[in-house]
């Protein structure tokens, strides 16, 4: 069971309350919700707030891979899975991205969980714009997907 | 004919539009608008230096797919240029 979204914030705040009650369920009996907030430091600098673009049907596209992945690579056969990744611009504290998981036993839900949001580190088309106190702003570097060049 | 180029991420700093339209040769491959690309931004940024770097590292997407540096782009094709990602 898959719930992904990619939210405009001017539509909507990102929620820990709807993440809830999709995976909430008594087949389930360990939930995990993991949220990346953004924070007022970063290589030095004052971090005001955060832009982020995303390339929405790519970054779709790469959740339902992730997902669909785990029934091989973690066995993990039995679970609810919800992620939300925000797009606009977020002030300090603001949530940019919810994890929830629900799988039969804890041992499950924590592997399940930090797959996820590594292979979204790496994979899903998404890109931060930071906002600094001196009123300057900056792309972070980023990892390039990697490609075939032939 | 013509491509055009939809920006993501730091690649939008190419052009307030959010998108390039450049013209390339007949049968161009991916490989060819990028180095289109590469020739817009010394013109247009007397080749700025992140920015190529920016270039060089990214993929390109057609179709909601990443396509090969030999790819052929057809007339009038959008596709989209992905720098280097960051989430979370």
């Amino acid at each position: 069971m898959l719930h992904t979204k990619v939210i405009d914030v001017k539509e909507r705040k990102l929620s820990i309350s709807l993440a809830e009650n999709f995976i909430s369920s008594s087949d389930f009996g360990a939930s995990i919700f993991f949220s990346g907030t953004v924070r007022n430091q970063n290589n030095n600098k004052s971090v005001v707030g955060i832009t982020y673009d995303s390339h929405d049907a790519l970054v779709i596209k790469s959740f339902e891979e992730i997902y669909n992945e785990t029934n091989q690579k973690l066995k993990i056969k039995d679970k609810a899975v919800f992620i939300e990744h925000a797009k606009g611009f977020l002030n300090l504290g603001e949530i940019s991205i919810i994890i929830a998981v629900a799988c039969k036993h804890r041992d499950e839900a924590y592997v399940l969980s930090r797959y996820i949001i590594e292979e979204i580190k790496k994979r899903s088309p998404i890109w931060k714009k930071e906002h600094y106190l001196n009123n300057e702003s900056d792309w972070l570097k980023g990892n390039p997907i990697v490609h075939e060049k032939d | 004919m013509k491509v055009i180029i939809e920006l993501f991420g730091a690649s939008r700093d190419f052009s307030d539009q959010n998108l390039l339209e450049l013209d390339v040769e007949n049968d161009s491959t991916t490989k060819d608008v990028r180095n289109k690309i590469l020739n817009y931004l010394d013109i247009n940024f007397k080749g700025n230096e992140n920015f190529i770097k920016i270039v060089n590292s990214s993929v390109f997407c057609s179709n909601d797919n990443i396509i090969s540096d030999n790819y052929k782009i057809t007339n009038n094709e959008k596709i989209g240029i992905i720098p280097p990602i960051g989430g979370g």
